[in-house]
């Protein structure tokens, strides 16, 4: 049962690590709440699943293709919705919000409440140390983990990522050293998604595709990035092994009581932010005056 | 005689001066009227509803709009009610009229449970940590299916009073009652404390604030005015179920709320009336009744491009000006502040101008 | 001038006027989902079939049906659907009602079509209290009846007889006596009474439980429940799952290569979509069901062929709205008069032979239960065929497969 626990965290860790990561990295830049970031996820997922089962593409080029197309597409989205109203906080919320919605109405429109699937990437299963792990998972972790390495180097190897965190860390300051924070904010915005949606043509083939697969992941991913801290990448790395493990051992250890995951997720989260307001390794916002 | 007098010298000095205030007492004069009118058993459903959700949007202005406690998890107070309120009146036969105060109290519990939970907390983590609650009081509901009734709830209630007309008049008159009393609180001293905690916490506190004691009363009070909306709907459904809980349910108040203008107890209440009714009429059409939610999400966000503060303080900067010299609002048309006499159009610079809403 | 207004006013007035003398029948469900959809295309069949034949007659003269589609909208909110009913009562005045889904919303519903004393068919909630009601309160609810599925604890009558017959398989092709079998019910009002009531008749079936998982109703994984299923070495998985479950239960099973069988109630298990949902991994699960092209009745495998071939995908039960509005029908057509009053005794001791089964009712409004006739059927998906095999005794059934071990 350990090797059990030990696999299923990991896996789903890694995938709530790029959802978590993305939407931390897009409020210590933008200092904006994506509630609409898992719903790129979902859209990226029902992109990869038509191309895959209608259009008879193959699954690398079916994966690039929607990843490019959704990040894409939250770019238009950022400039169209969220960029007019960027001085207003709270009609960014409710903008996200909304934009959430819209895709989650126009994938039920579009696709139907159906429960979709996707065939996996790689067959069969392996077996380690007693436990049997099918090999997409372990793809998804492999996948997970390459592109934590990727952001990892893009943050803190490159010239922009140095500019991306020096915007996250304070934003007036880097405006004032010259960096151009609008462009930053948009960059960060494509990068995050195009994380959120990687993550969702790799996790979809052990998942159902259906239009409110995005709301359960978005809980999950705010109960992560909170408890890890906003803005916080190592956090919100840490603060997704934590959740995915709690939830884990929640699944295992109580037969009966795996319907309790989430709440066991969220009871933790509570708990932490009892303890530290910021989140594990959150940075503390001084409020603007 | 002379409280007749009295309310006829308020009535021409404080409220027809101010078209705002006479579209309130227009609305509210109507919302009473309707039924004699006009009682169709369907319009007046809506019209319940509608009330009942306009509580609920106005107590979630309470607490995010004037203390900043943006609740991304309201709609725990709500189910609180709604399931306390139903178990009572349920499993002790107790009259509704009674246990949807029990409700109230119930959920103020709650309201109180949260707010202290979140005392420490600023910001996005306070929403993001009040998105939790209900999640988790969803989790404990279906843990014990045998008390909560699972994911069919609690059914078989009995109704406040029988009736459509009446229910109608019991909603609202309860919305009336309730919403103009937390305007009350929000335009008084209590108020102004909690506008200064929500620009900023610490001067308030530095000024002798005890800033905790207001939170925690606010998300009492608010939760109290929404739980006994939530008793409200379980009584007319007669079915209190997981979906007073929902995620979306508390999506939809933020909506309401922000799209109404925050901080001002009549915003929501006014989106929640045009947005409400809007919806399930999009609902009823044969064909795309389907795409209501798609279309009330687009709409929301055209409205929000061209109002992004919301729609009430929108409206009112187009049919009211600030004098520059006594701050006070007064009829655009006028020439000189009705309080003041300062001239109000004239010498009023550009800059001065955009600076509309108080 | 005025007299052209009249004459267009007039031109349109006349249709109206005869229009009036339709029967409007209301069809409640939640119309963006294949619920709804199945809810209306079974509606449509049986309002064409009618209309064709000259309508309904009703004290000797013929009206025919139209069909009001009112989405409900009762799975995202259940104030919507009450909405909607009232609409539909009050608005479009309509006679009679028939669908409804989520038993949440369906209770609400029930409330407000009892307050206008209208006939309200009900296809696709089982719980049991929309029944008890009935019992509880006769002349409030008498004008509720069930049409589709049979009351859940009805369904663990079902449940039994076809693990049964498949205990009886594994028995045979793995040579044990006691087979082991793994329970997984999703956490849910209506799984708890089956679940007990399955705990406790197993053994007495003589087959061994070997544990009792239950996910959340929209978990979509299953990696532990079935990792520990496996470890347990159960033979047969009975599932009680109306969510997403069903689906990722399918696919993990046939990924991991495991060797039980899954039986049960998996409602995702009963579209057409599931094999492609589950990636053609969900090789022998089996589940209960409703309609295939089988005789259960004279009149089922016409219907499922022609449902077939108008829409595209084999009916669920929700398309036993077709039955409903035979029942309408049979019932105006015998009391001679639309009034609900006088057609509720009718339907009450009739015996109706519809696409679906053939219904009776008992005091609480509900279905009977009688194999063959009222309890549906089971299907197993072979190859990407759903393949009917429960009951035995019915033409069109085929064996039942277990895996190669």
């Amino acid at each position: 049962m350990l090797q059990d626990i030990l696999v299923t965290g990991l896996v789903n860790g890694g995938v709530y690590a790029l959802l978590a990561i993305g939407f931390s990295l897009i409020f210590g830049v933008a200092r904006i709440v994506n509630i609409a970031h898992t719903a790129f996820y979902m859209l990226a997922a029902y992109c990869f699943y038509t191309l895959l089962t209608r259009g008879g593409v193959g699954f690398t080029l079916a994966g690039i293709i929607a990843v490019v197309a959704v990040t894409v597409l939250s770019l238009v989205c950022y400039k169209l919705v969220i960029e007019p109203v960027r001085e207003h906080e709270s009609a960014v919320l409710i903008a996200t919000i909304a934009l959430g919605l819209i895709f989650q109405e126009l994938m039920l429109a579009a696709y139907g409440g159906n429960f979709l699937g996707v065939p996996s990437t790689i067959e069969g299963v392996v077996r380690v140390l007693g436990v049997s792990i099918p090999y997409q998972r372990l793809l998804i972790l492999v996948v997970a983990a390459v592109m934590l390495l990727a952001t990892w180097f893009f943050l803190y190897r490159t010239r922009i990522g140095l500019a991306i965190r020096a915007t996250a860390n304070d934003l007036e300051v880097a405006n004032l050293m010259g960096m151009n924070v609008h462009r930053l904010a948009m960059l960060t915005v494509a990068f995050s998604v195009g994380l959120a949606a990687i993550a969702g043509v790799v996790a979809t083939p052990v998942t159902s595709i259906h239009p409110f697969m995005w709301l359960d992941p978005l809980v999950t991913m705010l109960a992560i990035v909170v408890l890890g801290g906003l803005g916080s990448l190592k956090g919100s790395i840490i603060g997704a092994l934590i959740i995915a493990y709690v939830e884990a051992i929640t699944v295992f250890t109580l037969p009966e009581g795996a319907h309790l995951k989430g709440v066991a997720a969220l009871g933790i989260m509570v708990a932490v932010l009892l303890v530290r307001p910021e989140g594990l390794f959150g940075v503390a916002f001084e409020e603007e005056r | 005689m002379y409280l007749l007098r009295r309310a006829w010298t308020e009535m021409t000095n404080e409220v027809l001066v101010l078209p705002s205030r006479t579209l309130v007492l227009v609305w509210a004069v109507g919302l009473l009227l309707l039924p004699l009118v006009y009682s169709d058993a369907y319009v007046l459903r809506i019209l319940t509803m509608t009330c009942i959700f306009a509580i609920f949007a106005a107590s979630w202005d309470l607490l995010a709009g004037y203390t900043g406690q943006v609740n991304f998890g309201h709609a725990l107070f709500f189910g609180a009610g709604a399931y306390t309120s139903a178990l009572l009146s349920l499993k002790l036969g107790v009259s509704p009229w009674l246990t949807i105060w029990a409700g109230a109290a119930v959920a103020a519990l709650f309201g109180y449970l949260s707010g202290y939970l979140c005392l420490r907390l600023r910001g996005s983590y306070l929403s993001l940590a009040t998105l939790a609650f209900p999640l988790i009081g969803l989790g404990l509901l279906f843990a014990f299916p045998d008390f909560s009734g699972g994911e069919l709830g609690v059914s078989g209630l009995q109704r406040m009073i029988l009736g459509p007309t009446a229910n109608y008049y019991v909603a609202c008159v309860s919305m009336l009652v309730i919403v103009f009393g937390l305007w009350a609180i929000a335009d008084s001293r209590f108020g102004i404390v909690l506008h200064a905690i929500r620009d900023d916490e610490v001067a308030a506190r530095a000024s002798g604030i005890n800033t905790p004691r207001y939170k925690l009363a606010v998300f009492a009070l608010s939760a109290a005015a929404a739980g006994y909306a939530g008793a409200l709907l379980a009584h007319y459904l007669r079915v209190a179920g997981p979906s007073t809980l929902e995620v979306a349910l508390s999506f939809q108040v933020v909506i309401w709320g922000i799209f109404g203008g925050v901080a001002t107890i009549y915003g929501p209440v006014a989106a929640v009336f045009i947005l409400y009714p809007l919806t399930e009429w999009l609902g009823s059409f044969r064909h795309f009744g389907e795409l209501r939610l798609l279309i009330f999400a687009v709409i929301v966000l055209l409205v929000l491009l061209f109002m992004p503060r919301g729609l009430t303080p929108w409206v009112r900067d187009k049919i009211e000006a600030q004098c520059p010299r006594c701050k006070q609002r007064n009829f655009i048309f006028r020439k000189t502040c009705r309080l003041c006499g300062a001239p109000l159009q004239a010498q009023v610079t550009r800059a001065e101008r955009l600076v509309g809403h108080q | 001038m005025l007299r052209h207004i009249l004459g267009i006013v007039l031109a349109l007035a006349a249709p109206l006027a005869l229009a009036q003398s339709t029967i409007k029948i209301a069809i409640l469900g939640p119309m963006a989902f294949v619920q709804g959809e199945n809810h209306w295309a079974g509606a449509e069949m049986a309002r064409d079939e009618i209309n064709k034949a000259g309508g309904i007659s009703v004290g000797g003269r013929k009206r025919m049906i139209e069909l009001v589609r009112a989405d409900t909208n009762e799975i995202q909110s259940v104030p919507d659907a009450t909405n909607a009913i009232e609409r539909v009562i009050t608005r479009d005045k309509v006679d009679y009602l028939i669908g409804g889904f989520r038993s949440e919303a369906v209770l609400a519903m029930q409330e407000v079509a009892m307050d206008y004393k209208k006939i309200f068919l009900g296809a696709g909630a089982a719980d049991a209290r929309l029944g008890e009601n009935v019992e509880k309160n006769y002349d409030r609810y008498k004008y509720w009846f069930r049409v589709t599925p049979t009351k859940a604890p009805d369904l663990f009558r079902t449940l039994m007889a076809v693990l049964n017959d498949i205990g009886q398989q594994v028995r045979t092709s793995l040579k044990t006596e006691t087979p082991k079998v793994a329970i997984v019910a999703e956490k849910a009002v209506w799984t708890e009474p089956i679940v007990k009531g399955v705990q406790a008749t197993l053994p007495k079936m003589k087959m061994e439980i070997v544990g009792t998982w239950q996910p959340s109703a929209i978990a979509t994984d299953v990696t532990a429940e079935l990792a520990a299923i496996e470890r347990s070495g159960a033979d047969i998985v009975f599932t009680l799952l109306s969510g997403p479950v069903g689906i990722s239960l399918g696919r993990q099973m046939g990924e991991r290569s495991m060797k039980a069988v899954a039986f049960g109630i998996n409602v995702e298990g009963q579209k057409d979509e599931f094999w492609q949902a589950a990636a053609g991994k969900a090789n022998y699960v089996s589940t209960l069901d409703t309609f295939a092209e089988v005789e259960t009745t004279p009149k089922t495998v016409p219907f499922v062929r022609a449902f077939k071939q108008r829409y595209g995908k084999a009916p669920t039960y929700n398309a036993a709205t077709y039955d409903a509005i035979m029942i309408l029908k049979a019932a105006i057509e015998q009391a001679g008069s639309m009034d609900a009053d006088k057609l509720v005794p009718v339907i009450e001791k009739m015996e109706h032979v519809g696409a679906a089964g053939t219904d009776t009712w008992d005091k609480r409004h509900d279905l009977v239960w009688a194999v063959g006739k009222t309890t549906g059927i089971a299907v197993q998906w072979q190859d990407g065929k759903k393949v009917p095999f429960w009951p035995p005794q019915i033409k069109g059934m085929q064996p039942y497969k277990m895996p190669a071990r």
